[in-house]
């Protein structure tokens, strides 16, 4: 297929690659324009804006960070929907709220085009291998008929519902996420306050109901306080927020995600932008007055 | 090897695992403070005793397994308790969730008196018990966990040596901050779905496959989603474990934000008399809060 492909970052850049490699001919544009090299180089076609990529390819993939990029890149002046004919479809891979998808998505449904919004979880390295988890909102046939570009990218690729429900399986992932992650720093801080070597308590919980796969990556992370490396802080800090945004909205009660949400915050405030989100159980150490920079 | 065992408390724990010793060869001398409980052990070739004290008498090992803290102290430490009829050199194991503060001072007391103890408490519930696959989790010396591993191999599986007296107590209150805090996360993420109009069991789905997926996410996401509130862990049960955890916390100046959140929805849940339900039922005080109620 003709695919477009906007924004070439570090989930973006090796998404794209999987497409060429999949036999995908693409058209791309990066706002840097030093991040299309690779991919021309590979043999990709530079457009020179995100209408110009809409006017060549069949379906364009967005992989950019924020819902105003998004909108910006699809609606805006020079713009995707500008240059695109009717049938055209977008999937948008980045995390933003359920609402402005909605709101895209009607939009360009009024020109006769699609938008699949299809947030994906697994990070850099899923991206790499091909092996992401995509979960995708909007018209069913046209998701099917995405099928041959979503199989580039990911592997476990399911269909949630109507427009936006993409987004909510995506909020609701990263919900459980950042609240499982003050979970788990919370008992570590339990255990230390007590005096007790958080090591072999991590092996008894890994095998019971406690157990879960954040407790084994981000249990070890914080035993050996790796705060730098993974999963920036910096997107679930992000992302809990449209997550609360949402519930403002839709009139939901969520006091756990709420309460992530400040100690993402106060991360946030202490150089945030450097840390793995297992960096909380700095937050929730010093919040008792447990110096980091003891031995756990 | 046929140890002499003194037990103490036959409730629904307490019962089959003494049961288990018995059936696995060892001698048992009961004690409950109802006699018409001691009657299936008396059955089962048991001794009855008249008082904890009596129990202990001759016992190498006297095992409690009783409802909350001032029943272990009463048990222990009172008139007629174990310290007035235990042998020096005899070790008192109990298998009750308690406050780990708590346990170390009776094992203080006990070991001025020549008693060695054990903290010993179990995750597993009653069905554990009665297959004799509970999980285990032991505070206190290495050289007497090694004495006891014969009888705690009667009653578990997922045995561990969590460090000094303490330990255990402190390795179950990380259980239950875990479990409870991973329940609170995804009864709010489904209520976050539901309220956005989504497929919560495709959203769930969805979860299993990534980073998000936990064995809570598994099962009790599912009790959830069913409505099946059935026990499982009894939610006054776990409310319980979490006092002790918050007034440990109170104790030592600990901030458990999140542990604390999850204890109110546990007392407000129990405050609408639904105590007796599986503690998954914490759905049912999200979606009272997002104005869901008889929703589904």
């Amino acid at each position: 297929m003709k695919v477009g492909f906007i924004g070439l970052g570090s989930m973006g850049a090796p998404m794209a690659l999987n497409l060429m490699q999949g036999g995908h001919q693409l058209f791309v544009w990066s706002r840097r324009e030093e991040t299309t090299r690779p991919l021309v180089n590979a043999g990709a076609t530079r457009c020179a804006s995100p209408k110009e990529v809409g006017a060549q390819a069949e379906a364009i993939v967005l992989v950019v960070t924020t819902g105003h990029d998004v909108e910006q890149v699809v609606l805006g002046d020079e713009g995707v929907a500008s240059g695109a004919k009717p049938g055209t479809v977008i999937i948008d891979c980045g995390t933003i709220p359920p609402d402005t998808t909605r709101r895209i998505c009607k939009e360009l449904r009024a020109r006769g085009m699609q938008m699949l919004d299809s947030p994906v979880s697994g990070g850099e390295t899923g991206a790499q291998a091909g092996t992401l988890s995509i979960m995708v909102g909007g018209d069913a046939s046209t998701f099917d008929r995405m099928q041959p570009i979503y199989r580039c990218l990911g592997k476990t690729i399911l269909h949630m519902g109507e427009s936006g429900s993409g987004q909510v399986a995506k909020a609701c992932n990263q919900l459980t996420l950042v609240v499982m992650i003050q979970g788990i720093a919370e008992a570590m801080v339990f255990a230390r306050a007590n005096g007790v070597d958080f090591k072999p308590i991590w092996e008894a919980l890994m095998k019971g109901f406690a157990g879960s796969r954040m407790l084994e990556v981000f249990g070890a992370r914080m035993m050996n306080r790796e705060f730098v490396a993974g999963l920036p802080a910096a997107l679930h800090h992000k992302d809990i927020h449209i997550v609360l945004d949402n519930a403002q909205s839709t009139k939901t009660s969520l006091p756990a995600g709420a309460l992530a949400a400040q100690a993402f915050n106060a991360l946030m405030a202490q150089e945030g932008t450097r840390w793995d989100s297992a960096a909380i159980l700095k937050v929730v150490e010093e919040m008792s007055g447990i110096s980091s920079r003891d031995r756990t | 090897m046929r140890i002499n065992v003194g037990f103490i408390g036959l409730g629904i724990m307490g019962r089959p695992m003494a049961l288990n010793l018995l059936k696995a060869g060892h001698k048992l001398r009961v004690y409950a403070r109802r006699v018409e409980s001691m009657q299936p052990l008396i059955d089962a070739g048991a001794i009855a005793c008249t008082s904890p004290a009596d129990a202990s008498h001759g016992s190498d090992v006297i095992i409690t397994m009783v409802s909350d803290t001032p029943d272990v102290e009463q048990v222990v430490l009172g008139t007629q308790g174990v310290i007035a009829g235990a042998a020096k050199g005899s070790v008192v194991v109990d298998m009750s969730t308690i406050s780990p503060v708590t346990a170390r001072e009776i094992a203080e007391t006990l070991a001025a008196n020549g008693v060695e103890m054990l903290d010993a408490p179990v995750s597993g519930g009653d069905i554990g018990a009665i297959h004799g696959t509970l999980s285990i989790m032991v505070g206190g010396k290495p050289e007497v966990f090694a004495r006891v591993k014969p009888l705690f191999e009667v009653m578990g599986k997922n045995i561990v040596h969590i460090g000094s007296n303490g330990a255990g107590q402190v390795a179950k209150g990380c259980n239950q901050i875990l479990a409870g805090v991973t329940i609170e996360a995804i009864a709010e993420a489904m209520t976050l779905a539901r309220k956005n109009g989504a497929d919560a069991y495709q959203v769930r789905e969805a979860l299993l496959g990534g980073f998000a997926n936990s064995k809570v996410l598994e099962i009790h996401g599912k009790r959830m989603l069913d409505r099946d509130f059935k026990p499982g862990f009894k939610a006054r049960l776990h409310r319980k474990d979490l006092r002790i955890v918050m007034d440990t916390a109170a104790k030592m100046n600990i901030s458990l934000q999140q542990a604390g959140l999850v204890a109110q929805h546990l007392n407000a849940l129990v405050g609408r008399g639904l105590g007796e339900e599986d503690s998954s039922a914490i759905v049912k005080v999200i979606e009272r809060a997002s104005g869901m109620e008889g929703a589904q």
